[in-house]
């Protein structure tokens, strides 16, 4: 178990070296850089050459690539072109709006998942299992920026219940302010995923009706339901937590998009607005960040896997 | 990404809500009618589409800053309204000598800066001192006539090499912002100003603040807080108006009129704007190269038919937009006229033409349709290419690379770009540029204005670019609120006058 888990931080590690330069290329290969947007279309070729030669953009690209991963190695993720703000610090304070609209959008979906997951595969066959898994195929497929939209004409244009849109200005200091700001969007992105994982964990749990240790359970007096609920659950958690990792990989796309429908300043909004501006050394970082942060959750979801499966435990 | 989805989803949204307005018969009041007297304490939420990437003032261009700090927060020493008429900001008053050689400006007494330190002459100096040796920071190059600045007590004395009629004008602008000297501000996330307003807050991502400034030297604004949230999604804005989170949508959706009209007390209201969406050709290669079929172009494009799509603005026909000096109807350069338009590719031996037209996505797809269809109707394969908006300013504007391309061009009296050979509009003519230095050097100004009508004239018919046209500039405002300006607010949004009653 230690080796595995050794040998599967190495690779964590390696990708993290990887994602770094591709990201690094990859943002250097964009037409454009921030001196000619700061300088703007009345611009003249001069102030570009002169805000570029401030900024320090005129330095080789390797040497800019070695500065960049020489500051991280230290805990330096680089500053901002246009602010000067350092990108650690500017992570830190979008990730407060971020970080729990993640939570609260994966709580959302796992609400709407697991249990209408289960019961739809329960009731396979019948008109209301049918209409639940139908259903979730129909939902999936909406576009998030629509289902947000329906959400918002109901609940705060009608109803009036919730706001449209925004973030409180005093942020958590207002926490009931700021938890209600984000049952909309977390709600939006919750419903899409929700669908997703209602899918997967139906097709999980039939799965685990047909397994030989449910039958005997069965056989050895548990109802066909109590003997699932009992023998056949745990392993659909298992195969949950497995889809886990792509799950947070599909609320990080979600948040970008939704922070922008709903004007909430987390990572999701930074990101599309310092792409917009070029701001090379931001989007590097909080993309780094972003990368890393969803090979960690692989990381433990590999982890958690195997020290819970007993037979990959018996594999190793 | 977004922007395509959002557009897509909106269409299926609006008519969605449309359906369901028919089962609700409570809708939201949004803001309350307004019945009492302006609270001048009030605190007032205006929507706003582009964020600035900072907020320094000297540097960073764009009209997103301009809105938000000239006038509220930062003053120079004259200012304009919203019908571009030049006015007193921080000088009183101000001297042209005969020989337009010599500006004297009066400074105002009592004037102070946002940390409590007084406006002196020599933080004028500095200013524009600064300004013209800084090729960094924007506008520099418009201060390149002065050759000196000085100061005696309260006046101070801007001596120039020649003429420049355009000077007062970009004085209202960028490169007359007065600054503290030597201010230790951190410019790009705080501002320390003169103006009625104090940045309060800049909530990256989300909104900036401004208050009221107690010790402002003039009449203190009508409100004790402005707060500008930037949304980016016009339905996302309508949405906000209607559960009463916004006092004023600018950047207003004409098409959603109705929508937000059923949401209570909302008043959508039309103003002019010099901001106009030019199609640029590039003129440097075959075939548009050739007047006729940068003509044929010109004829081939349905301008009417472009302004109802869009559901407000007005048809332009030259480089000069109608609040603009110099302005005249240029409609007989370039009628609607498919046949016209096939007989002049026609004779310039073109046929099977193929065009590509590069734009910034966050156009929508509207124009791109029209354009498609007319040209096709006239023989010219059109292929939209909708590229994020800094790869436009890099491969069309710095590097040229392109045939065809539309942008908005917000800024008012811009006529020095048709007589700059080197920018991206590929126009060289030295008549053109001889006739708009002639401008520049007259010192009567009806003379000035007559001499760019001329010229404005020549570039309409040489078919230098097609105007497809000129917007209005159209806010949504909530019912209590007065002094919001309605000329313009791309430019510029001086928020003294602003009121609200509740």
């Amino acid at each position: 178990m230690i080796r595995y888990a050794l040998t599967r931080g190495a690779l964590l590690l390696l990708g993290l070296f990887v994602a770094s330069a591709l990201i690094f290329l990859t943002l250097r290969v964009l037409p454009g850089d921030v001196a000619q947007q700061i300088a703007g279309t009345n611009g003249t070729p001069e102030q570009v050459a002169a805000i570029r030669e401030s900024l320090g953009l005129n330095a080789p690209l390797w040497a800019q690539y070695v500065d960049w991963i020489g500051g991280v190695f230290r805990g330096d993720l680089g500053t901002s072109l246009y602010t000067g703000l350092t990108v650690t610090a500017e992570l830190a304070e979008k990730a407060r709006v971020t970080v729990p609209l993640g939570i609260l959008s994966l709580l959302f979906a796992l609400a709407v998942s697991v249990p209408l997951g289960v019961l739809s595969a329960l009731r396979r066959g019948r008109a209301d299992g049918t209409a639940l898994s139908v259903g979730a195929q129909a939902l999936a497929a909406v576009p998030v920026v629509w289902a947000g939209m329906m959400l918002v004409v109901v609940f705060a244009v009608w109803l009036g219940w919730l706001p449209a849109q925004g973030f409180p200005r005093g942020g958590w200091s207002q926490p009931v302010d700021a938890l209600r700001a984000l049952i909309l969007p977390a709600l939006t992105i919750g419903i899409i995923e929700g669908a997703m994982l209602l899918r997967f964990v139906r097709s999980a749990t039939l799965q685990a009706i047909g397994q030989d240790y449910v039958r005997t359970a069965a056989a050895k007096g548990l109802t066909r339901n109590a003997a699932l609920i009992r023998h056949g659950l745990p392993n659909v958690g298992l195969s949950v937590i497995s889809v886990l990792g792509l799950q947070v990989a599909g609320i990080v796309v979600g948040a970008v998009i939704i922070e922008q429908l709903f004007s909430l300043p987390g990572i999701g909004r930074m990101l599309v607005n310092d792409v917009d501006a070029r701001d090379l050394p931001m989007v590097q970082g909080e993309l780094l960040i972003l990368t890393g942060f969803v090979l960690l959750v692989g990381f433990l979801v590999d982890l958690v896997h195997r020290l819970l499966d007993p037979r990959q435990r018996e594999a190793a | 990404m977004l922007r395509r989805t959002a557009l897509a989803a909106t269409a299926l949204f609006a008519a969605s809500a449309l359906v369901l307005a028919g089962c609700t018969s409570t809708a939201d009041p949004g803001p309350t009618g307004a019945t009492g007297e302006p609270n001048p304490d009030a605190s007032v939420a205006i929507r706003l589409v582009l964020e600035p990437g900072n907020l320094d003032i000297r540097q960073t261009t764009g009209a997103a800053l301009d809105q938000v700090l000239i006038d509220n927060v930062y003053q120079g020493l004259v200012s304009r309204t919203t019908d571009q008429e030049i006015v007193p900001a921080l000088a009183s008053d101000w001297e042209v000598s005969d020989d337009g050689l010599t500006y004297t400006f009066t400074l105002e007494e009592g004037v102070t800066f946002h940390d409590g330190q007084e406006l002196t002459a020599q933080d004028v100096v500095w200013s524009l001192q600064t300004r013209k040796d800084t090729p960094e920071w924007a506008d520099s190059a418009r201060l390149a006539n002065v050759s000196s600045i000085t100061a005696d007590g309260q006046t101070v004395t801007l001596t120039l090499a020649q003429p420049d009629s355009s000077l007062l004008w970009n004085l209202t602008g960028r490169a007359g912002i007065i600054l503290k000297e030597g201010d230790t501000v951190d410019y790009q996330t705080a501002a320390n100003g003169t103006g009625p307003f104090v940045l309060e807050e800049w909530q990256q991502g989300a909104s900036i603040t401004l208050t009221r400034n107690d010790a402002y030297w003039g009449d203190a604004a009508g409100v004790g807080e402005v707060v500008f949230q930037y949304i980016a999604e016009d339905q996302a804005a309508v949405n906000a108006a209607a559960a009463g989170e916004v006092d004023v949508l600018t950047g207003f959706d004409p098409n959603l009129t109705e929508q937000i009209e059923q949401n209570g007390d909302w008043t959508v209201v039309l103003g002019t704007a010099t901001d106009k969406s030019v199609l640029a050709m590039n003129s440097t290669a075959a075939p548009l190269d050739d007047q006729r079929v940068r003509q044929a172009i010109r004829q081939a494009i349905d301008h009417d038919a472009i302004v109802e799509a869009v559901g407000a603005g007005q048809t332009l026909y030259g480089p000069i937009p109608e609040p603009d000096p110099g302005y005249e109807d240029l409609s007989d350069t370039a009628p609607y006229d498919p046949e016209a338009a096939r007989a002049l590719l026609e004779e310039a031996g073109v046929d099977d033409l193929e065009l590509t037209l590069t734009i910034p996505s966050f156009y929508g797809t509207t124009i791109p349709q029209i354009l498609v269809s007319n040209l096709n109707e006239v023989g010219i394969t059109l292929e939209v290419d909708a590229v994020d908006f800094g790869v436009w300013v890099n491969d069309v504007y710095t590097n040229k690379d392109y045939e065809l391309s539309y942008v908005n061009h917000a800024e008012p009296r811009d006529f020095e770009n048709w007589a700059n050979p080197d920018y991206y509009f590929t126009y060289d003519n030295p008549e053109v540029q001889d006739l708009y230095e002639q401008s520049l050097r007259a010192t009567d100004e009806a003379e000035a204005d007559a001499l760019l009508a001329e010229a404005a004239r020549i570039v309409a018919e040489d078919a230098a670019a097609d105007w497809l046209y000129n917007w209005a500039g159209v806010s949504a405002v909530a019912t209590g609120i007065d002094g919001m300006p309605a000329d313009n607010v791309n430019a510029r949004l001086d928020l003294s006058e602003l009121t609200k009653s509740e």
